[in-house]
Formats: structure tokens, C-alpha cells, sequence
């Protein structure tokens, strides 16, 4: 007999395995979709971002180049990487040698032109461009603007679909040379990006900046510099800043507030520069940042600003100064100068300039007075040098108008209630001719240079003693000298030493103005701009 | 012997179609479901996912103007961000443009102020610094105007963000910290739907902090 066996075998498997199938088709879909925006946009955005940071490393470098004009100008422009038509005026090119970047991805190249200069110092543009390449999918649209808009955007004009790329990637065609050429429409061309080993376009990111490098013209960015140590401020001392150009100290100002305070930026400056390891925080506050070179901070509780500890300074030593070859000092040494009107031993000249000052030559300087010109009985700006060879003590009295620099090889003893300075902060007065002076700072008045000693292992020291709560304004370049301020005093200015002390609750409050007052012996970067184009 | 013809005549009885039709069904709606979620976590984490890509450009915007900017304020209500940049381009109606100076960069002017040089770009001013006062500056401002973050140069307009069908944008903190840097805070807040009600939650808030290149304020 046959018999049919029927067939019992069921799909149930074939079932399961669909459905697994499709399910994770789906998933991978998603998977995929995601993966694909992912990495897209974080590549994307990482590159524009990496490209910044590789354009401000070449405009560092170029900025670390321009900075050696004083310094060391016959080195300037000479590393690796740098070339030029002409060496000595520029201008002159950068190509960083090799990559950076954690994957390599990133270049550098920078041109720095000499485009003007100002006061017979240069000026510096520093042009720098940063490329980086951008790996992962060729995919473009993650960064426009919202292709929906919605009803608010009508009333308001906004503009979507292109018209806002934040990130400008190059797919293909470098977009800036073939719109803008050199940036100045000149040489437009089309430029191909760079290609791999297979032929295939590498997309990149270019993001271009321009600083411009300007002098210091003050032979510190501090209000206190050392090359050795410092110690202060105390329990109820500060340390901070303020611009006389704006207007006289404020002690409200630094404390901040919302809204903040005119000016509060003005008097976050009161950096400290120690190059010491010997570096004594007291509880006082420090309006400012702290550098050392190897010091331990016992707390940055007080310091309101960046710490480092890891900065080496150089203090260049003060030398001795003398009337230029064709002046001479004055014929006496008076105990109240009053600098003549036409000077004939400054051709005839009044003394309204430093170039144009009287000489006066002093064994030590005490009680003295020192009166400005006057014009219709009003006090105009008055320069006066005085050089002095042994020590300077109270009492001394300048008064308004007067600008003196004092050149002492000796010590400095200043009792601050018998010293006077009758300039005020924020205020200007006349020049001689009647033009209006644009020097409002107090303590740019009245400046100090102490001669540096050269005799192995001489000192020189620099005192000033309280009595009540007096107030001194003063620029003191004393880079030889131990300056020690004892006492409850209100000091104005700025403070170049060998070692600083202070104690009590003296404040100390740096005049940015100064920044104006001094021959400059480095550079800054005043400007910094993108070119978003 | 005869031949006996055997029909086949096994079928499926009545409850095992029902059976096989309930488990059929059963299946195919869990596969439905999945799908329809699949379809529903995709599209929550596509719009999640464009929101978040619009907080990173907003800050990107953002750091750019800051970064650039010799002037950076907020408002009291810490809801609009204004920046004031060199205006480093000649554009068309600019005082010193001219037919052949459009789209090219300007050369600088320096001058001596209170605390150093300071470097110019724009000739000219107008009125459009803080507070009304005259600079030589771009004034870009961002604002918000309902779901969406708006950038305005110079009275241009760009959208920089917007709100997606369930995501609603919020700058809830822009906090000018210290005038030399600029710290921003922007969440966001996707809105769901439940038992036909809008329920908004709180997901990512993007921090970023920009700071200012040129130091100008006060001076």
C-alpha cells in the first residue's frame, strides 16, 4: 500500500529569520543615518574649529618673531620656515614645515608686512592662514541655516538655505582664491584642494587672521615686576588698576557688580610679574594675574586673575644717564628749580618736552621744590631731569605741572606725608604753546630711575614709610633696587624692582596710562580680526 | 489488487486557523509596533539630533563674533548678546568704499590712546555703540524672537536657529562673566506630545566660552 505522508515541515524559521531581517534593516537604517550625521558634523565642526587654532599658531609664531625687534633683531625672521624678497623690510613669509595637529591634519602659513609705523617704531600685520583637513563622508548642509522657517522669519526678513554658512568647507575648489584671490580681489583663480594617493579631493577648512603687533611702551605689562622676590600684599592691602585717561582711581570700581562698572576691565591689570621662586601671598587681594618663576602658592584665594608659575623674567638693569652731547646741566642745583621759560642751554627752547628739558645735577636731593612754568599765572606741562648721584630724601614737593625723572645711583628714603605730587589723575592742563596735554596720569609726573649698581654685591634701596595714610604717584624703574613700602600708603603708578615688599594695608593701584610714557622694549597684539569671508 | 485512489483530505480545522491566525496577527503587529517606534525613535533622535546641531552652531556663530569683537555686552534680562567688530572689509555704502575697494580688506590706522596704541580699522562712526554711542565698529546682535535665535549685522538679518516640529530652542543664561570673556548657555527643550497635551522636557545645554582678542572696553 502507498501512502502519502503529508508534508509538515513549517516556514516558522524562515518566518523568524524575515522578520529579524527586516527589523534590523530598520535599525541599521537609523544606525546609519545617525552615524552618517554624526560623523559628518563632528568632523566638520572639529575641522573648522582645528583650523583656528592652526591659524592663531602661525600668527603666534609670526607674533614670537615680531617680538625680537628690540631684542634680538639680527636673528628676527631667520628660523625655519621663513623667507622673504627682502630681509630687512619685509615683508616676510611663513610656512609651517611641517603638520599639526593630533592626526597631522592641520597647516599653517603667515605673512607679516611692516604697513606702517608710528613714534619711528614699527608696526606689524600678521596675516595667518589655518587649513584643515576634514576626514570622514564628503557630505555638505549640516551647518546652514534652518531650511524650515517658520512664520517668524518672514516678518523679521530672515534669509535661510545658504545664505548664513558659518563653516565654509572646500569640497573641491579652494572658495576664497577663486572669490576674494589674495583677499584684495586680486589673482582670483580656481585652486583645486589637495588630492590623496588615489586622486580623490581632500576637503579642508581655511580660516584666515590679521593681528596687528603694536610696541609696549612701557618696559613692563605689570603694575609690579621683579626680578626677585615679593612679598604682600597685606590683610587689608589690594593690588589693582585703574586708566587715569578715564578718570581718577575709583575703589569701587574693581569690585565689580552687575551691571559691571564703567571701566571695570581697566582694573583687572594689576598683575604681578615675580621671577622668583620667593613669592609671599598675604590675604590681601590681587586684582590681577601672578606670574612666578618656580614659586608655590600658599592659596590663589586673593588673586583674582591666572597664576603661573612657570615664567622666567628679565629685568633689564637701569644705566646711568647724562644730558646728551649737545646740552649741558643747569649751573646750580636749587633747592626750588624753576625751569626758565627760554632756556638757553636748550637753544632757546621753553621746557615743554623731554627732548627739551633742563638738566639739573645734584650729590643728593632733599627738600627740594620743583614749580612748573607758568603762563597768565596757570600752571603749564613742565619737564624737568635731575640727576643725582648720591641719595634722594624728603621732603620733596612737585608741583602741578611739573614732570620730572628722577636718575639716582644712591638709595631713595621717603617719608610719603613730606612728599607731594600736585598732579591729579584724570585731569590735564596745557601745554606750553596752549595745546591741550593728553598725559592725565599723576604718577607719569613723577618717575624714578634708579641706576642699577655694578659694584659685585652692592645694594640700593628704596623706602617709603607711612605716616597716617599718605598717597604717593610715582613710576619707579628701579631694577637694581629692594623696594620696601612699610605702612598704611596709597601708591600710584607702577613698580619695576629687584625685590618687592610691602606690608600693612598699603594698596597699590597700577595707572594703565603709563603704558604711553615709556620707550617701548617689546611687542602686543592691539587688534585681532577674522576674516570670515 | 485494486488500486485505491488516496485523496488527500487533511485540512485545518477551525481553531487551528484560528490559532494560527491570532499568532499571525500577533506577530505582524509586534513587527507593525517595532517598525512604528523604530520610525518614531528615529525621527525623535533626527530632530534631536538637528537641535543639537543648531545649539553647536550657535556657538560657533557666537565664539566667532566674541572672539573678534572690541566690544561684547549683554542685555539685563541676559537674552541678547551684542558685539561690536572692526569692520574690516570695505562693503558697498561704507564712507571710504569706492567702485574697485569693494570686498577688499582695509589697512589700519594706529593711533596713541590711554593705555597703548589702538588700531582702527573704519574711518568713519555712527551711532550704533552701547548705549547709543558712536564707534567705528559693526554692531552684530543676537536675539531671540520666539522659538528662533536671530544674528543681526548691520541690520541684516540671519536666522542662526530655530525651533524643529517638537524641540524648542532657549538661551537661558548669557552671562558676561568678566569683560574678557563672554560665557553662553543655550538649551533646549523638546516638546512632546502626551494624552494630547505638550510636554516640554529638559535635555542638552551647550556651554561655551568665547573670549575677547581685542581688550577695548573702557577705553
Amino acid at each position: 500500500m502507498k501512502t502519502y505522508v503529508p508534508n509538515e515541515n513549517g516556514s516558522a524559521i524562515i518566518c523568524a529569520m524575515g522578520t529579524i531581517l527586516i527589523i534590523s534593516i530598520i535599525g541599521a537604517n537609523v544606525l546609519m543615518n545617525c552615524t552618517t550625521r554624526y560623523n559628518v558634523t563632528s568632523k566638520q565642526v572639529s575641522a573648522w574649529r582645528n583650523a583656528l587654532a592652526a591659524a592663531e599658531a602661525g600668527a603666534d609664531i609670526a607674533y614670537a618673531e615680531t617680538r625680537k625687534t628690540f631684542a634680538n633683531p639680527a636673528m628676527q625672521f631667520t628660523g625655519t620656515g621663513w623667507s622673504s624678497p627682502n630681509s630687512s623690510t619685509g615683508p616676510w613669509s611663513y610656512t609651517m614645515p611641517t603638520p599639526i595637529g593630533g592626526s597631522g591634519n592641520l597647516l599653517a602659513t603667515a605673512t607679516v608686512d611692516n604697513f606702517t609705523t608710528v613714534d619711528g617704531y614699527r608696526c606689524y600685520r600678521i596675516r595667518s592662514i589655518g587649513t584643515a583637513r576634514v576626514s570622514g563622508l564628503r557630505r555638505t548642509g549640516m551647518d546652514d541655516t534652518p531650511a524650515r522657517v517658520g512664520a517668524s522669519f518672514g516678518l523679521t526678513g530672515a534669509r535661510g538655505g545658504g545664505d548664513s554658512l558659518v563653516r565654509k568647507i572646500d569640497f573641491n575648489f579652494d572658495h576664497f582664491i577663486a572669490t576674494y584671490g589674495d583677499g584684495d580681489g586680486n589673482n582670483k583663480h580656481v585652486v583645486n584642494v589637495p588630492s590623496d594617493a588615489n586622486g580623490q579631493p581632500i576637503a579642508q577648512v581655511a580660516r584666515r587672521v590679521e593681528l596687528i603687533a603694536v610696541p609696549i611702551v612701557l618696559p613692563s605689562s605689570g603694575a609690579i615686576t621683579t626680578s626677585g622676590s615679593f612679598y604682600g600684599p597685606g590683610s587689608a592691602g589690594v593690588i589693582d588698576s585703574f586708566n587715569s585717561t578715564n578718570g581718577p582711581y575709583n575703589p569701587n570700581v574693581a569690585k565689580g557688580g552687575n551691571p559691571l562698572p564703567q571701566f571695570y576691565s581697566d582694573s583687572r591689570d594689576g598683575n604681578v610679574i615675580c621671577g622668583s621662586s620667593s613669592f609671599t601671598s598675604l590675604t590681601g587681594e590681587i586684582y590681577g594675574n601672578v606670574t612666578t618663576d618656580g614659586a608655590t602658592l600658599r592659596t590663589t584665594r586673593y588673586i583674582y586673575g591666572t597664576v603661573d608659575n612657570n615664567v622666567p623674567v628679565v629685568v633689564d638693569p637701569q644705566p646711568a644717564v647724562t644730558p646728551p652731547p649737545s646740552r649741558s646741566y643747569e649751573a646750580s642745583s636749587p633747592a626750588t628749580i624753576t625751569p626758565p621759560l627760554n632756556n638757553p642751554k636748550s637753544g632757546g627752547n621753553s621746557p615743554d618736552s623731554w627732548a627739551n628739558a633742563p638738566w639739573y645735577l645734584y650729590s643728593n636731593v632733599q627738600d627740594v621744590t620743583i614749580n612748573p612754568v607758568t603762563v597768565n599765572s596757570t600752571p603749564r606741562e613742565t619737564y624737568v631731569n635731575i640727576v643725582v648721584n648720591g641719595d634722594i630724601n624728603t621732603n620733596l614737593t612737585i608741583n602741578k605741572g611739573v614732570n620730572v625723572r628722577f636718575y639716582f645711583a644712591g638709595n631713595v628714603n621717603i617719608k610719603v606725608s613730606n612728599f607731594s605730587n600736585g598732579n591729579v589723575d584724570g585731569s590735564a592742563l596745557l601745554n606750553i604753546d596752549g595745546t591741550t596735554s593728553t598725559n592725565h596720569s599723576a604718577s607719569a609726573h613723577v618717575q624714578f630711575y634708579g641706576v642699577s649698581p655694578t659694584a659685585p654685591g652692592a645694594t640700593q634701596t628704596v623706602n617709603l614709610d607711612a605716616n597716617g595714610k599718605p598717597t604717593i604717584e610715582a613710576l619707579w624703574i628701579v631694577p637694581g633696587a629692594d623696594f620696601v613700602s612699610k605702612g598704611n600708603i596709597m601708591m600710584y603708578g607702577a613698580v619695576v624692582c629687584k625685590s618687592f615688599y610691602e606690608n600693612g594695608d598699603c594698596n597699590f593701584h597700577y595707572d594703565k596710562a603709563l603704558a604711553n610714557m615709556m620707550p617701548p622694549k617689546d611687542y602686543r597684539i592691539a587688534s585681532y580680526v577674522e576674516d570670515i569671508r | 489488487m485494486k488500486l485505491i485512489k488516496h485523496q488527500n483530505r487533511q485540512g485545518f480545522t477551525l481553531v487551528e486557523l484560528m490559532v494560527s491566525v491570532g499568532l499571525g496577527s500577533i506577530i505582524l503587529g509586534v513587527i507593525i509596533t517595532a517598525s512604528i517606534s523604530l520610525n518614531r525613535s528615529f525621527s525623535a533622535v533626527d530632530k534631536f539630533f538637528s537641535t543639537h546641531v543648531q545649539q553647536v552652531r550657535i556657538l560657533d556663530y557666537l565664539n566667532r563674533d566674541v572672539k573678534r569683537s572690541n566690544i561684547a555686552e549683554i542685555s539685563a534680562d541676559a537674552q541678547t548678546i551684542s558685539c561690536w567688530v572692526p569692520k574690516y572689509v570695505i562693503q558697498p555704502g561704507d564712507s571710504d568704499a569706492t567702485a574697485d575697494n569693494i570686498n577688499t580688506r582695509r589697512t589700519p590706522t594706529i593711533t596713541k590712546k590711554g593705555s597703548g596704541y589702538q588700531v582702527d580699522y573704519y574711518p568713519s562712526t555712527s551711532s550704533n555703540g552701547p548705549g547709543g554711542t558712536s564707534t567705528n565698529n559693526s554692531a552684530v546682535v543676537y536675539s531671540i524672537s520666539g522659538q528662533s535665535i536671530l544674528r543681526t549685522e548691520d541690520g541684516v538679518v540671519t536666522t542662526v536657529a530655530s525651533s524643529t516640529d517638537q524641540l524648542v530652542d532657549q538661551v537661558t543664561d548669557i552671562n558676561l562673566a568678566n569683560s574678557g570673556y563672554l560665557s553662553t548657555v543655550v538649551s533646549f527643550l523638546p516638546v512632546f506630545t502626551s494624552n494630547g497635551a505638550n510636554m516640554e522636557r529638559a535635555s542638552t545645554t551647550v556651554y561655551s566660552t568665547a573670549y575677547l582678542r581685542n581688550l577695548r572696553r573702557g577705553n
